[in-house]
Parts: structure tokens; sequence; C-alpha cells
């Protein structure tokens, strides 16, 4: 034991016990503390300078450490956010593209002979299109990886069987469009379930992202850090008669600044996220959503007549998309859906009404006004929102994010300064008492 | 309270993993160290769909007059099912559009073409003087051919369709207009020979057909295997998901046409299949005007010119027009 300690043992009772209760930081001062003042007899006052300074220190670096923690996964969240929105755009443009080539595909094959080159060269871009795109995604997302390989394989069964339907047809041999059937088939039946996983997971993990900033946390670390500067400051203002620590005090404004700082930030952060998720984040999904179930309708129109008039599903299949369509897309793209729709129904009519030539003629016509066109109109414009919108997105979560960065580095430095307040404030106290 | 521990574990726990060390490489370690999201689940395959056979035939019919169909009556013309043609415009046949050589696509033309589609166009033009532009064609399956006649969403089938005393409860039938017989399609080398040699082996027929009823009872032992028309079979047959292809040696002969692996075994024909015009079970009329423009057909060789063009090349057998044989009553 040491000398002060010694002393501080032996300290006579104040001649004026203490009778400050709950002073809050800030109070004006009271009188000068003499050693008559200190506590009873049987308390060991160095040791609770040494506890309490222990305490505040603590309070003050582990608020200064768990807010900037929440800031830095703030800034991650944001990060994590736009990547996830990215991947999910890139799965959705996938989905679309496969759809798109299979329209491609089911269309070229109602013409007779040989297929139109635009056409195949579309159909052979959208391929290549998929297959980059199914590479990056691997490489963005590795939690994703599993099912992108079952993906590659299946689309890989996909184009094979396309390529059969593609050869016999060339031939001559009716064979050829039942590969293509089957592989249509295969589309919706193994690609399909795997775009879907893929669509899931990832619109789970932007949403969560998203909605990851918290600031009643922010405000709880920093209410707790208050609480229990104020508790110590009182232990104090009991022992010593004082009102005020005016380190401790200056810690607690401190933290109630940073505090104050953190939340109002992760607040502005948390609403302007969740405009996103409403806003353009909303509308990049949307749209990709309506690009794909297009192409689908497309695709289900062609197979329709492959049918030829027996295609009672695939028209239901046509219906199933084209709401799926209305419910999705963006003003300016629906007004160009309902042109291909209003061709749709054209071609129905002439199908039902026994006219079967020329609604394939119809159907497969490269003509501007067909509507083999006016869905390419669709799908560009389409494509062309989707792109906006994730940008738009993306570029919000990105831009100003490094805010979260510069808050912590300084919660981190005025979380130490608190502590090197309270450590100064008691010390102020425990010079007295020595 | 639960939803801020939420978000905090969703915080700690999901994150990607990212360089994000900068000046606060403690804290970043730290928001990092539980880093990686849980891997996106691989969807469960659905179970493959059961391909349902078609119920086994009644044993009791008189094959002796399951051809036996209404003789050509001259008043037919004037029938209701004729004058509710005339009015649509346009007679609506089911047909297939796979079986090559019968009724299938032309790829290069788009049309659907073959001896079956003759036969339409024949009975089109006998009602509206010329059948281009008053034929409405109607894919089918086979399965589908007795539930839309019965429905009476199509006025015929032409379609290969076997005429017997089972399906006479449920439809009605022109005159035989063809004679045809099942037989096995098998990979060259496969070592299959005959019937005999499928014990074991998967043999495939289109659902709903009377091949696949036929090959269970002559090869019991044989694994059926179905599909939803002929050329389904060739698919599974050059995919290897099936041994041999049984159905009409009509449709061999176009299935055998498209793959230079495969061979139709021509020594034994399994079963007798004579061919009818499937119609409406009430609508006897139509069937006695088609009787009538099959007799006209033979008496043209307008029935001869479209089996020498489409059957002859590849069955390699000069045929004449079955004898019709009538008497059955509506």
């Amino acid at each position: 034991m040491t000398q002060a300690h010694q002393a501080a043992a032996t300290a006579p009772a104040p001649a004026t016990p203490s009778t400050a209760r709950g002073t809050a930081p800030g109070a004006t001062t009271g009188a000068p503390a003499t050693a008559a003042n200190y506590g009873p007899a049987t308390r060991d006052v160095p040791r609770l300078l040494n506890q309490w300074q222990v305490i505040a220190v603590a309070a003050c670096l582990l608020f200064a450490f768990l807010t900037a923690f929440l800031q830095v996964l703030g800034w991650q969240a944001n990060r994590a956010a736009a990547d996830n929105t990215e991947q999910l755009v890139r799965v959705q443009n996938i989905q679309s593209t496969l759809f798109r080539a299979d329209a491609l595909a089911t269309t070229s094959f109602l013409v007779g002979g040989l297929e139109p080159p635009e056409q195949r060269q579309a159909y052979d871009d959208a391929i290549d299109q998929v297959t980059r795109l199914i590479a990056d995604a691997a490489e963005a997302q590795p939690a994703d990886r599993e099912v992108l390989a079952a993906l590659n394989a299946a689309v890989n069964r996909y184009t094979t069987t396309n390529t059969q339907a593609r050869d016999n047809n060339r031939q001559g041999f009716p064979v050829g469009a039942e590969y293509l059937r089957g592989a249509s088939d295969q589309l919706r039946t193994d690609v399909q379930p795997l775009m879907q996983a893929l669509t899931d997971a990832n619109s789970q993990r932007a949403e969560d992202e998203l909605s990851a900033q918290d600031p009643l946390l922010v405000l709880l670390s920093g209410v707790a850090a208050m609480a229990v500067l104020w508790w110590v400051n009182r232990n104090l203002s009991k022992v010593f008669n004082r009102l005020l620590n005016v380190g401790v005090a200056g810690a607690f404004v401190l933290v109630a600044l940073l505090t104050l700082i953190a939340v109002v930030v992760s607040s502005s952060q948390d609403n302007a996220n969740s405009e996103l998720r409403d806003g353009s984040y909303r509308v990049a999904v949307a749209e990709a959503g309506a690009r794909t179930a297009a192409n689908d309708a497309k695709s289900n129109e062609s197979r329709r007549l492959g049918a030829q008039g027996s295609g009672a599903v695939f028209e239901e299949g046509w219906q199933s998309a084209a709401q799926r369509v209305e419910e999705n897309a963006s003003l300016d793209t629906l007004r160009l859906w309902q042109t291909y729709s209003g061709l749709h129904v054209r071609v129905v009519e002439l199908d039902e009404s026994g006219k079967y030539d020329e609604a394939v003629a119809l159907a497969t016509t490269v003509d501007p006004d067909g509507p083999t066109a006016a869905l390419d109109t669709f799908d560009q414009a389409s494509q062309q929102a989707v792109s906006t919108a994730a940008a738009a997105t993306t570029d919000e979560l990105r831009s100003g994010n490094s805010i979260f960065l510069v808050l912590a580095a300084l919660t981190l430095l005025l979380g130490l300064g608190a502590a090197g307040l309270s450590t100064w404030g008691i010390a102020q106290r425990r010079r007295e008492y020595a | 309270m639960n939803r801020h521990l939420a978000a905090a574990r969703r915080m700690t726990l999901a994150r990607a993993c990212r360089s994000s060390a900068l000046g606060l490489s403690a804290l970043a370690m730290l928001a990092v160290t539980a880093c990686g999201y849980d891997a996106t689940p691989l969807p469960r395959a659905d179970e493959p769909p059961v391909e349902q056979s078609a119920p086994a035939a009644p044993p009791t019919c008189d094959a002796t007059t399951a051809t036996q169909s209404y003789g050509p009556d001259a008043g037919a013309a004037q029938g209701a099912s004729l004058q509710r043609i005339r009015a649509r415009g346009y007679l609506v046949a089911g047909v297939a559009a796979d079986n090559y050589l019968l009724g299938s696509r032309n790829p290069f033309t788009g049309t659907i073409e073959g001896f079956d589609i003759d036969m339409v166009n024949a009975i089109a033009a006998a009602i509206f003087g010329e059948a281009q532009g008053h034929v409405q064609l109607r894919v089918i399956t086979a399965a589908d051919r007795i539930p839309l006649l019965q429905a009476d969403e199509i006025d015929i089938v032409a379609r290969n369709m076997t005429i017997n005393c089972t399906r006479w409860q449920q439809i009605a039938f022109s005159a035989e207009y063809f004679r045809s017989g099942q037989k096995l399609l098998v990979r060259k080398g496969s070592g299959i020979k005959s019937i005999e040699d499928m014990s074991g082996r998967r043999a495939c027929a289109p659902v709903g057909t009377t091949s696949i009823e036929n090959i269970q009872e002559l090869a019991p032992e044989a694994i059926p295997v179905t599909a939803s028309n002929d050329t389904g079979c060739l698919v599974k047959f050059q995919n290897g998901e099936t041994d041999a292809i049984t159905t009409d040696d009509t449709v061999l002969a176009g299935l055998a046409a498209q793959d230079p692996y495969a061979q139709v075994l021509t020594k034994q024909r399994l079963t007798e299949e004579p061919y009818g015009i499937g119609v409406n079970a009430q609508r006897g009329d139509l069937v006695k005007f088609i009787n009538g423009v099959f007799e006209r057909m033979r008496a043209d060789g307008s029935w001869q010119a479209s089996y020498d063009r489409w059957l002859k090349p590849s069955l390699q057998v000069d045929a004449t027009q079955p004898t019709p044989v009538y008497g059955r009553r509506p």
C-alpha cells in the first residue's frame, strides 16, 4: 500500500458531508475541496478514483470503438448494397438475355427456309453475352458460384439442343422442331429455377444491406457512454462536494456531440437508402423483370404458332408474361410494350380466323411495323432503363459514402480525447486529495 | 429491439469480403472477420414427371369388323356437319407436324405436308371446290385426337390413326385409307434383330397410341418409354434414352430418313394398323361424305399419286388403296 493510500485509509471524516445529488455536467462548480471534505473514513478514495477513472475511460473508449465500428460497417453496407445491386442486375440481365435468345430462336424457326442472318447473329450475340455475364457474376459474388456453375451447364445444354435443332432443320428434318421445343422447355424447367434462386438471393442481399444502417444502435451506444460519465461525475461530486468535474464533463460533451453527429449521419443515410430501395433500385429490378417477361411472351407467341392450332398453353404463357410486363414496366417502356401487344393481338386474330400463314408472316416479319421489331424496340429501351436506374442506385450508394470513414476516424480520435479528458479530470481530484 | 439485434447480426455476419482497411485497418479487420454470405441455395430438381401410358384396351374387339364404316351417301353433302363446315368457311383438321412423309412441317417452306395432309386437302376440296384457303390444320398430339373430336373442336383427325373397336366406342371412322403395321426401329449394329431381342431393352412409342399397348403385349419384358409424339421418340433415340422406337412402319420410315444410324426391322410386321379418318361419333354424315371422297380418289388415281409421292420411296413396296368395308350403321 502506498503512502497516499495509507493516508486515504486514515483520512478524517469530512466536516460537511457531501449533499450533491444528480448534478449534471455543465453546472457551476462548488466550493473548493479540502481533505476535510472527503468522504467517510471507511471510503478508500484513491481506490474509488481509480475505479471511476477506469470506468469513465472504458466508457469513452468502448463508445468510440463501437460507434466507429458501426460507422465502418455502415460504410461497408453501402458498398455491399451497391455490389449486390450490380450482381442482381447482372443476374437479371442473364435471364432477360436468355429469354431473348429463345425468342429469336423460336421466331427464326417459323420462317421457312434459312433463318435470317441478322436473327442468327442476334442469337449468337445473346448467348455470347450470357456466357460473359455468367463469368462476371461468378467473379463478383463467390456465394453464387455453385448455382452459376449449374446455370452454366444448363445454358450449355440449352444451346447444344438449339444447335441440334438448327442442324436438323437445315437438312429439312422435322426432328429439328422437336429439338427446338425441347430447348425451350429446358430453358423453363432447368434454367429458370436457377435464375430464380440467383435473383431471390441477390435481391435479399441487396435489400438487407440497404436496410443495414441503424441509427438507434449508434444512439444507444452514445447514451450508454453518457450515462456512465454522468454517473462518474455524480459520484465525484458526492465525494468532493463539486457539482462538476471539468474533465468528465468535457468528455460527456464530446460523447454527446459525436453521438449527435453519428445519429444524424446514420439516420440520413438510412432515409436515403430507403428512398433508393423504393426508388431507382425498385425501378431497376422491376424493369429487368419486365424485360424478361416480354421476351418470354415473344417466345410463347412463336411457340404458339409453331404448335399451329394447339397453342392454347403457349397463349396462356403469353398472357401470364404480359401481365408481368404490365405490372413491372416503367411508363416509357410500357408504351412500347403496348405497341407490341397490339400487334400480338392481330397475330392471334389471324391465327384464330384460319389465316395461319398470314399470322406467321406477321409474327416473323422484320418490317419495322411488325411485332418482332416492336419487341426489339421495347427490349432495347427496357435494357437502357434498367442500366440507368441501376447506375443511379449504385452511384448514390457509393458517392459520399466516405463520410462514414471520416466520421469513424473522428469518433476514434475524439473518443480517445474524451477518455483523456476523463483521466485528466479525475487526476485533478486525485492531486487535490493527495 | 429484435429488429436492431437482427440488424446488428446482419451487419456483423452478412458482409462481403472487401478490402476496406485504409486508416481504419483494425476496425475494418473486425468488420470483415465474419465476412461472406451464405451460399445461394441450389434449387432442388423437381421430380421428373411420370409419363403415363394409356390404359390397356378392353380385350373384346372383333378385328374383322373394326374397319367397317358407313356407306357413302350422296345426301351427306347436305348434312348438318357439312353445312356447319361450309358456314365456317374452312375445314378444321387435327394433324401431325412431325410425322415425316405423313404430316410434317417442311422446314424450307414452313408448310405442313405429307400423305395424311393430301387426304385432308382432298376432303376440303370436295367441300369447297378447292382446298387452298379452306383448311385449318391443327397440330395435335396422338393423345389429343379423341378428346378433341369428342369436344367437337376439330372436324376430322388425319393423323395416322388406327381404326379399332375401342375407339369406335368413342368416335367414328371413315373407311380404311391405308394399311400400315407396327415395326421396330433400332440403332444399326445394336444386335436387335427382332422383337424377341427386346427383353430388357427400352422401346419408345408416343403416349396415347396403340403402339405402346402393342409393345407391352408383344414384348412384356421390354421397358416401355413414352414421348409426346413420334419425333420425341427420335430425340430420345438420338440421345440414348431408348434402344428402339416402335410405331407404324410409315412413321418409322420417316424417322429413319432423318437418322443415318437408324434402321427399320422390315421383316416382321408386329401388328396390322388400318388407318381411318377420325370423326366425332355424332357426325355420321361427315363420315359418309369422306367415304365418298375416298371412292373418288380411288377412281381418279389421286390416292395412288399421293402414295407414290410420299410413302413408296421410303417403304419401297407397291400398294393400292385398301378396299373399303361398309355396313356399319350410325
